[in-house]
Parts: C-alpha cells; structure tokens; sequence
C-alpha cells in the first residue's frame, strides 16, 4: 500500500505523518495526531461534527483526505484554548448552556469561529445561517445561538490584540 | 464507511494533470471540492483507482469577465462565487440560486466546475447553467472544445466529459440589461438537495414578455429546459396570470419519477408552484 | 374512583427535603461542571480511546429484508492482508450466546446471524482487521449466497404471515408476537351509556434518535481469568451486568464495564448489549482487544433503536355537554425483527394514557407485530408521546364534532388543582399540577386569543394559518413494572419492581467532598445536578465537590438516565448518602465541640452550634475522622471514615394488580406541558413554517433552571422533527431508503422556531426529594399535537385533518390535492 509522507501545522505545531492516500482527515487528525476533540458523526458529510479549520476556512474534516491536508494550517478545537485559558467562545459556550453531551461541540466552535472572524456582529439570522450546516440533537440550537451571541459581544469588548 | 484504496496523484500542473487522464487505464476523478465526491467514495458507491487532487494547480482559481461572458475556473470555489460582486452584477440568476446551495463549510472547498461535473439531478447549479446558456470548457492533452450546458447533462451523474478531459472554465454570458431572473427551490431544510427548482430568466418588453427561459431540476435524471412552456408564454403579458399559467404547465411539462421517499405528484406539484414563484419574485 | 382501584393503595410520602424553601445551590443556573473537558475536545468518547494492540472490526451486512443464508465464503476476505479474522454468526457462536430478549416469551437474536437475516442492515459476517479501511475492504470480499423470502414491511399485512413469511418460526407461529386487551374500570358500560364517540384511525410513523454519536465498544478478552474488559456508551451497565456476563459465558466477577462519556442517547443507548456481545465474542476469536463503531448507516440500519411505530384504532366516548367517560383503542405496533424489550413501550403510554382529563376508564388491545426491519427500542418518550398524541388528536375530534371549543373542551375535563394525587383509571397516579395555570401561561405567553382571531383573518384572505393547543402529561421516574405489566399472565417474564439508583460519597481529610455515580453521562448533567444537591446539603463550595462513574466491579444499583428519572433519583440518593454523613459529622463534631448533636447545625462549611460562632469546619472533622480515632470515645459509631453508599428507591410505587385489574403506580412523578404553535401551511408545497410557539412546562420543583431549558428546547426541537420532517422509511421490499443524515431529515437551526417562548410552572411533586419531577422528554411529549392541532386548523378549508406523524411536506400535499379544493 502506497503512502505518503505530509507535514501539517495544527494548532500552530509543525506535525509529520505517513499516511495512506484513502486516510480521511478526521481519522489522521484524531488517531495518527492523537487530536480526538475532532468527532465523526456521520462520514458523509452532513452533520459537521468533524469540521476543522483549514487555511482560515472552515472545512469538514470527513470529507479532506489527510493528503490534502499536506502544507496547510489546521486549527481544532484543542487549538481554541490557550493552555487552561478558553477561549471567550468556548467561555460563552459555557455560560450560555451551549452544550449538552458536547459531540457537536467541536464543529459548533469552528462554525462559531468562522463567522465571528468575519463577522463580529451577526445578527440571529446569521448565526443560524453559519451554523446550519452542524446538527444538534441535544440543545435545540436556542443556546447555541445565545452563546454565539454572547461570544460575539466578548469579542467585540475584547483588546484588540486577543487572537480570534 | 470509509473509501477504497486508491492512487492518488497531485501534479502541479494542468498539463501533467492531462497526461494523467491521457492514460485512460482505471477508473480515474478528479478531485477537486470533493464534497460530493469524498461522501460517495466515503459510501462506496464509488471506487475509482486513482484520483487527480487539482487543488494546487495554478491559475485556476479566478472569476474574472471576459468581454460579454464571465469565464470561472475548475477551482473557484462556491463560498468566492456567492459572495462575488462581479457574479451579482453579471449573473443575477446564479448569485441568487447560491443561497440555496448547501452550506458555508461545504462552500468553503466545493467548487462550481466539480458541482457540473457531478451532475446531480436536484443541484442548483446545472440547472442555472443550462438557463443562462452556459458553455463548458473541456481541455484534454489532444487540445480544447467547448461543450454547450444544453449539452452536456446527459443523465444521472452523467455529463459529455470524456475519460481523458477535465472541465477547466465555464463560460457564462454576461446577462444583457434588462434582464430578470428569478430561482425558486424546495427541499426538506435549507441546503438540502431540491425536491425540485426553477431557474428562469425574463426579459419583458412594452408589458409583454419577450423571451422567458425556464430551467428545472429534481424532476428528472438531469435538469431540463422547458421550452415548450418557455414558447406558450412568450409573447403574453407579463402578469400574474401568466406566471400561474406557465406554472400549471410546467407541471405538464416534466415527467419525475415516484421514488420511495417523494411521489412523482408531488414534484409536479412543485415545480407548478416553483416556475410561478420564480417568475413572480424575478419582477 | 372506580372501584377496580380499590386495592391499590397509595403508600405515604417518604420525601424529606421540602420544596418551596430559598436555597443557596439548587434551583439556581449553576454553569455546568461537565462543560470544560467537551469544549477543551477531552471528552474521552468511545471512539476517543484506545487499548494496546487493539484492532478493528467492520461488518457485512444483509442487503435482503429476509431471507436464507445458504452459505458463506470467507476465504477470499482471510487471504486480504492486515485481515486477523473474519468471523460467521456460527464461529461467534462458540464463544457468546444470543442476545438478551427481555420479550415473554423472548424472541431469539444474535449479534451476527445465523441461518437467517431478518433485515436489511443484519449483520452476517464480522471482520477484524488491524485497521477499519482493511477491515471493510475485506468486506467487500465475502461472498454470501442467500434465498431471498418474502418480505413483511405492512403492519397489518404482517399479521397473516405464514410458512416462509415467518419471521421467527422456532419462536411464534407467525408474525404477532403479542396480543393482550386490558379494561380499566367500566369501559363497555361508559361506551354504552355515551352520548358521542369519536373514532380515528390514527397512524404513527417509525424514526429514531439518531443521536449525533453512534454506539460503539472496545472489548478486550483476558486470557488471565477469561473475563472481559470493555468500554461501551451504554447504559445499564451498573444495573444488569450479569445479563451481559451471561450472554458472554463468564461470571459477572470477571466482567470490567468502564464507564465512558456518551454522545447522546434519547434512549438509544439505554441499553447497548448487541454490539457488546458482537466485539467481546470478536476479540476472544481474534485473540486481542477489538473495536468496533457503529458507522451512521450501521446505527440506521441495525441499532435496534428505531422508535414506535404504531396504527391504532381509537375512540373516545363523551357525554353529550363534552364530558369524556371512556377512552379505548385497538392498537398494533410494527415492532420490526426482533423484541428485545418486550412491549414496554405500551407500559410506558398506561402511565398518562387517559392525559390530563378526567376519563373514568380505559381499555385496550395491543397486538405487537413482526417486520423485517431493524427492531424498536427506546426513544425519548418511550411511547407515550404517541398516546399523547392520540388522545389529543380524539379531543380535537370531539371539539370539532359537538361544536365545542378546543380549549374549552379540555379544560372542562381538565383534573383539577385539588385532586391530586389523582388516579388515572390504569392505577397510575398524577403526584401534583395545575394544568389550568399552566395552560393560563402559555395562552398568555403566545396571546392566544389574538393569534386566533389574526389566524382567521389571514385564513379569510387565503392563506393556511392555523392555531393549535396541546395539553398533556409529561410523566417521570419509572418504575420497571411498565416493561412487563402487560405481559401474558401465564408468562409475564422477569417481573422487576425496582429501578433504584445508588450512589458512593465520601469526604477526603481536608474536606473535599467525593461523590461517585454508578451510571453514565449521556448529555444530561448528572455531575452538576450532583454538585448542587451536595453544595446545599453541606454548605460548601461547588468547587469542594468531585463527581465520577464507576465501573461494574465496585457500581452497584446504577439504572442511569432515561424515562426522565435521573435527577429526581440521584437527588433522592444524594440526600440519603448526605443525611448519613451529616449524622456522623454532627456526632464527630459534638463531641469536639462538647456540644449536643441536636444544637449543631451545618453552616457555610462548618459544623456549627445554633446560635454562636462555635463552630469546627468539615475538613477539619474530617481530619480527625481520618487520622485522629483515639480522640474520640471508643464505641463503634465514632469509627474512623466519612463515608457511605446510598441507594434510593422509587419514592412511591406499587405492583400491577396479579389479574391486571390495575398496574399500580409505576410513574407517578407527572408533569405537564402546554404547547401552542402558530403555523401557515404553503398549500402547494405542504410545507409548514411556524409563525409563533409558546411552550409552557411544569416539571415541579426546578432544579437548574438553566439545564432544564435545555431539556425543553432539545425535546421541543425533535419534536418539532417527529412531527414535520423525520420519518424512517422502508420501501415494500424492506429497503431502509433514507438510511443517511442527508435524507432522514432531523431539525436544523432553521427548523427550530426563532421566537419560542418559554415558560415554567412549579408544582413540586409531594414524594420527591424537593419536589423536582423529570423534564427530558417533554419537548417531544407535546409538539405534535400542538402542530397537528394547528394544521388542522391552518387547512380546514380542505378539509385536511392530521392522523398520520410525521406529516412531511409531500404527505400534507397529498392530502390536500385529494381534498379537491
């Protein structure tokens, strides 16, 4: 079986790995990187349980194979955190309820990420739009969308100099 | 449910990408979004031998206008073209169907040409191409030609893309002025493949309708012209009355198939209610 | 009452914490302490872990709904390299047997097949490879030959089945694997004397949980003492693990169940035993620890978690002026292959069959029926939220036929405020409510009476906008009497009567509070819930307290969560386990302190004298309790520790009557929920949009505001999905069809309604530790008859009524283009 040798930066660390061409990114990132915060929901590319960001855009990791991945920036949700610190997402997650049994949690974050960096003042309707690609069974997405929300506001009163 | 094996090459370059599909031996895609092709393979419900990343060829990633047509390459992706002012301006019918095309992340890495290539018979875009008149550009080592959209959806998943060539460019003429189109679409949720559309495209002269284009999907193996309704109104008022009329024979027009989920009555249903719809909100 | 309920005779109240007092912890929104390690992407899922020198397995599944298996041939599959076996329902005979059946009599299943597949999705061969790519590549490669048979997709259909449409002929005779008619109270005489009956044919369709994670194990066989060591997301595995040692041949000592954070369940986890026996039996044959992970068309196809799927014939009887006296109905549930839990989900729906209203009696045949698909099993609401919908869906009838209002109708029915605990004529009882409040709420909240009049006055320029209303019960905490209460009499199976849940707690020498759950996460908030029962009890810190699951070597009496009870049960158990540690605290304490135990009381962390600052703080007890015995007096009760088990029983609850007159009191903790939803209806499409929602519950005492919310939104959100979107559907050859998350369409955040509105009531349960009552169900309990209510009225001038769920955009069109109009 032919495989091949890539170099992917996650998190912000250079990671080196030899994997089948078929390997799909989800699985190189959870068990070759040791990284499972990324979770798997369905494998064809609809729940966005396993969404990663990939060169500054959000992508759904079960649909990349690992190959791909080759020279790119990844970030996951172990990569929102610094060190203990959360992130003000991940904090607003917190206080708004925003996770339930938390396997949607990961995609949910990026999603978040994603429009918030675009985006720092959605109103509902946009929030909804980003995160209407990631289903939930728990939470009914109301807190989710308060947690945005929520987030967005931190952001916005955070300095300047803090890192989306 | 993961993929089969498969060779997986990554040529820096259109010509070598070529060379690859010259070879016509095994089953060979190419990879481009992969955000239809990845969850089919993911699936098994298809296998090729060796995939073709095109990810990193150059020079393929532009929307740019080119005298009266827009020329969009193989790798712009679908989340650039939706938010294209120059595709707003120029085709007001394929930046009003991208907001009913999946979702952000799958935007993010899906691209138009792959989306065309793919050929599935309830996505937006085939159908909005066969509307506006689009022309496919397939290149191939032996050299270029040009595939109109009337011709190249030919079935289930099926297109005039042979082995050995690859869709590089779509050519879409620039709407002339005056121009109105209108895109109608219901599915389950948003982003969900349609259970049908309507792509049309109206121009109106002195209160009458001068040309009307009316291309559906989900009602089919593939999307369709309806040129014989786009005949039956052309020349009546444009009016409201006219628009339900050109909905009840849609409705005739189109021939879907029951399948255990959707019964065929039901997608006439729609598409009687979606070219009406269409029509009302493009003026 | 009816007299055929005299002999249940409700036992008093054992509750000690009284509801209604200001608390510092519970009843407040504390952030959850579950949330760090899932947001930081540490949860430790299934999937997540990993054993030394494990391998993988995958599976070949049946493509036939049924059918023969004539042979098998593996060869081409052993020869794939990285292949370490590839394994027949025969091989893993050897080492496991069938699969539980908790059906009486059982109905016989094993986790790969032998001899015959019974629906698509069966898993016939089983592959272990040292990674799951290989392993389905070697998938590809067996080759099974099969006799195709006839396929049993139509519930009624399936009930004449005979010769090779049989599905299990060493079983049943046929294809009806229960049929057993109830009456509770006088029903025959009530339908009698009625001025009006109300009769629907009503027909709800299968779906299931799907929870974004799917089930999965890790076994690891021990050629040290031939036992197992095994991670599984399921629940139950502190409540009957000999079950599961039995299935695989070993001793219950042998059997290590780890506890594993779950991705969500809504009772499709409740009790994964399949895939246990599937990887245990895997990795005993293979020789090394196996995992296996249910991929997303694996979880569709072969969960054995698909939901009701019932068609009933049901009336109502009523007194000319409205006045509902009798409630019967004829019901057959499509239960698929298999019956692994009996027909517990009809035991379930006794608990609240007859709703709110104040129907005398009560009467039923229900007839469980064969299919080849994939089996039912629990689904949040356990099927009651059919019955639910029945009922209500017959009170609209009834509305429409006596000309009544359809609220009207219901609170005139209504059980009032000062009838509880009111007994329902099945012998179960309402513990407490106000359902007029509750109702009160949610027409406030929603403005009921102007939407009506909007709704008409939109309706009257043409458009399909119509208002709905729901009352119904939301019951909680069960006892397991409902899995086998109806049950033959000459066979009624293994008749449990308890569902108690258990809990270890113990304080460290500086004082840090320890509290260990024989149970497991699934999505509720078992850790938080925890943390602010003991804060209270103890006046301490939550961040004092640390929660954790055990395994089954030192779990005990662990039912978990589902049916809504795990707050209310862990709560009883915290309490338990704190009173018998503040008794030795005090008695430390008192001696300390040289005061009498009945002076001391515990405040802000320190046991403390009533009425002075003499005080000893916890930690410091618990100091002396650790290392510090001969300061104390020598008689056994001032014994080094501070610890203790608890287990906490059912509050209340009492057995079936021995001839079924009644089934006791099985789910008494009731609460009630008020839906109203606002729809419009596109008439050419069938699609529904709602315009407003308002939900009201009453789940008595609130215990975290916060969490509950959740609970009522998520239940709300699927029910919203039950109703409108989500449907299994098997074509007439027993194709699962929309086996993917793309065609099974659940709610996204569109779907859910931008303007809900929330309310609460409180009417604390009288039995319950402070009167808290369990709300994880109730969203889906409530929304379909609030949307079927709705879409009635939104359609009425098609004439177009709701008596099929879900009602897809397709299906509604159907039913209007057939109106005519």
């Amino acid at each position: 079986m032919t495989t091949h040798a890539i170099t992917i930066t996650v998190n912000g660390r250079k990671r080196e790995a030899t994997v089948p061409a078929r390997m799909l990114l989800s699985d190189c990132l959870r068990h070759t990187l040791g990284l499972p915060g990324t979770h798997v929901g369905c494998e064809h590319g609809v729940c966005g349980a396993c969404t990663v960001m990939m060169d500054g855009r959000t992508v759904r990791s079960c649909l990349t194979f690992a190959v791909q991945a080759d020279g790119s920036e990844l970030t996951t949700i172990e990569g929102l955190a610094n060190q203990s610190q959360l992130h003000p997402i991940q904090e607003a997650f917190w206080e708004e309820h925003g996770l339930q049994c938390g396997f949607c949690t990961p995609g949910m974050l990026m999603a978040a990420k994603e429009l918030l960096s675009a985006n720092p003042n959605p109103s509902d309707d946009e929030i909804r739009e980003a995160i209407s690609g990631n289903l939930c069974r728990c939470t009914g997405y109301t807190q989710i969308i308060n947690a945005v929300r929520s987030a967005a506001a931190k952001l916005r009163a955070a300095v300047p100099t803090l890192a989306t | 449910m993961k993929p089969a094996a498969f060779a997986y090459e990554r040529p820096s370059s259109i010509a070598a990408a070529l060379d690859l599909l010259a070879l016509d031996d095994i089953e060979t895609r190419i990879l481009a979004g992969g955000q239809s092709l990845v969850a089919m393979m993911n699936l098994r419900f298809a296998r090729p031998a060796r995939l073709i990343d095109i990810n990193r060829l150059p020079d393929l990633d532009y929307i740019r206008r080119e005298g009266d047509e827009l020329a969009i390459g193989a790798l712009a992706r679908h989340a650039d073209i939706k938010s294209s002012a120059l595709v707003a301006q120029c085709c007001p019918l394929m930046h009003i169907a991208y907001e009913w095309v999946a979702h952000g992340t799958v935007r993010n890495r899906g691209t138009l040409c792959g989306n065309l290539c793919h050929a599935d018979p309830a996505s937006e875009m085939p159908a909005v191409a066969l509307a506006v008149g689009a022309t496919m550009v397939l290149r191939s080592k032996s050299g270029e030609r040009r595939v109109a959209a009337s011709d190249f959806f030919q079935g289930l998943y099926s297109t005039a893309t042979r082995s050995d060539e690859m869709l590089v460019e779509v050519r879409v003429p620039v709407a002339p002025a005056g121009q109105k189109a209108g895109f109608a679409e219901v599915s389950m949720r948003k982003g969900d493949f349609a259970w049908a559309l309507a792509a049309v495209l109206l121009t109106v002269s002195n209160g009458r309708i001068a040309q009307a284009v009316i291309a559906c999907a989900g009602i089919d193996d593939r999307a369709r012209r309806l040129h014989s309704v786009e005949q039956a109104i052309t020349g009546q008022a444009a009016d409201a009355a006219t628009f339900k009329h050109a909905g009840s024979l849609a409705r005739d027009a189109v021939n879907p198939h029951d399948d255990a989920t959707t019964p065929a009555e039901y997608r006439k249903d729609l598409v009687c209610s979606l070219v009406e719809k269409a029509f009302v909100d493009a003026v | 009452m009816s007299s055929h309920l005299e002999t249940n005779v409700l036992p008093p109240s054992r509750q000690r914490e009284l509801p209604g007092q200001t608390r510092k912890w519970v009843g407040h929104s504390m952030k959850r302490v579950e949330d760090r390690r899932f947001l930081l992407g540490k949860g430790q899922y299934i999937d997540d872990h990993a054993v030394p020198n494990m391998a993988h397995a995958a599976t070949v599944r049946s493509p036939h709904a049924h059918a023969r298996i004539i042979s098998i041939d593996t060869s081409k599959a052993k020869a794939l390299p990285g292949v370490i076996g590839v394994y027949t329902g025969t091989d893993l005979a050897t080492v496991v047997d069938p699969c539980p059946s908790f059906a009486s009599p059982p109905v016989t299943q094993r986790a790969i097949a032998i001899d015959k597949v019974r629906h698509v999705g069966e898993v016939v061969v089983a592959i272990v490879a040292v990674d799951r790519y290989i392993a389905e590549d070697a998938a590809d490669l067996v080759e099974v030959e099969y006799e195709v048979l006839p396929a049993n997709v139509d519930i009624e259909a399936t009930l004449e089945a005979t010769g090779d449409s049989v599905i299990h002929p060493a079983d049943r005779e046929g294809n009806k694997a229960h049929d057993e008619s109830f009456k509770f109270g006088p029903v025959d005489e009530d339908f009698a004397r009625a001025d009006h009956i109300v009769r629907r044919r009503l027909r709800w369709k299968r779906s299931g949980a799907q929870p974004i994670e799917t089930c999965g194990c890790i076994s690891d066989y021990s050629v040290v003492d031939g036992g197992y060591t095994i991670h599984c997301n399921t629940n139950f595995s502190n409540f009957i693990p000999f079950v599961i040692a039995g299935s695989l041949r070993i001793s219950p000592t042998v059997l290590r169940m780890q506890p594993i954070a779950t991705g969500g369940s809504f009772g499709s986890k409740v009790f994964i035993h399949k895939i246990v026996i599937l990887t245990s039996g895997l990795s005993r044959l293979a020789g090394q620890p196996v995992k296996y992970i249910e991929d997303r068309l694996e979880h569709f196809t072969n969960s054995d978690s698909h939901g009701s799927d019932r068609l009933y014939d049901a009336e109502l009887a009523l007194a000319k002026d409205g006045t509902m006296l009798s409630l019967r109905f004829d019901v057959i549930d499509d239960y698929g292959a298999y019956l692994q839990f009996g027909v517990g989900t009809h035991g379930n729906a006794m608990s609240q069959v007859t709703g709110p209203y104040r129907i005398g009696s009560f009467g039923m045949r229900v007839r469980a029926a064969l299919t080849n698909k994939c089996q039912q099993g629990p689904y949040r609401g356990f099927g009651a939220e059919v019955t639910n919908w029945v009922l209500e869906r017959l009170v609209d009838a009834a509305a429409e036929e006596l000309g009544m209002d359809t609220v009207g109708l219901r609170l005139q029915n209504m059980i009032q405020p000062d009838q509880f605990p009111y007994m329902i004529p099945t012998g179960n009882i309402y513990d407490s409510g106000n359902f007029q409040e509750v109702y009160k709420q949610a027409d406030e909240l929603i403005g009921l009476a102007a939407w009506r009049k909007k709704a008409a006055d939109l309706r009257a320029q043409g458009r399909c906008v119509g208002v709905g209303v729901a009352t119904c019960q939301e019951r909680s905490v069960y006892s397991p009497t409902e899995w086998w209460s109806l049950n033959n009499l000459a066979a009624p199976g293994f008749a449990l009567s308890s569902t108690p849940e258990g809990i270890s707690l113990r304080i460290d020498p500086v004082g840090k509070i320890f509290a260990t759950l024989h149970s497991v996460f699934i999505g509720n908030s078992p850790e938080t819930i925890v943390t602010q029962v003991l804060a209270e009890q103890f006046t301490v810190d939550p961040s004092d307290i640390v929660v954790s699951y055990s395994d089954t070597h030192s779990g005990f009496n662990g039912v978990g969560p589902q049916g809504s009870r795990f707050t209310a049960m862990i709560t009883g158990a915290c309490v338990s386990a704190s009173y018998k540690i503040q008794t030795k605290l005090k008695r430390l304490a008192g001696h300390l302190l040289e005061a009498a135990e009945g002076d001391l009381e515990l405040r802000d962390g320190a046991v403390t004298v009533k009425g002075t600052d003499r005080k000893i703080s916890i930690g410091d007890v618990a100091m002396q309790a650790s290392f510090f015995r001969l300061n104390f007096p020598d008689t056994p009760d001032f014994d080094s520790g501070l610890e203790t088990t608890a287990v906490y029983d059912h509050p209340i609850s009492t057995l079936p009557h021995p001839e079924r007159k009644h089934l006791g009191v099985f789910y008494p903790m009731v609460g009630h929920i008020c839906h109203i939803a606002v729809v419009e209806v596109d008439p050419q499409t069938g699609k529904v949009a709602i315009l407003d929602y308002a939900a009201v519950h009453d789940n008595g005492t609130i215990m975290n505001p916060m969490t509950l919310e959740g609970q009522v939104l998520g239940g709300t959100a699927n029910g919203i999905g039950s109703t409108l979107t989500e449907e299994f559907i098997y074509d007439d050859q027993g194709q699962f069809v929309n086996a993917n998350f793309g065609e099974f369409a659940m709610s996204s955040a569109w779907e859910m309604p931008a303007n809900l509105k929330i309310g609460h009531v409180e009417t604390p349960s009288p039995y319950t530790e402070y009167g808290v009552k369990g709300g994880g169900e109730g969203g889906r309990l409530g929304a379909p008859s609030a949307l079927s209510s709705a879409i009635d009225d939104a359609l009425q001038r098609y004439g177009v009524k709701v008596e099929q769920i879900p009602v897809r955009p397709s299906t509604l069109r159907a039913m209007i283009r057939a109106s005519g109009k």
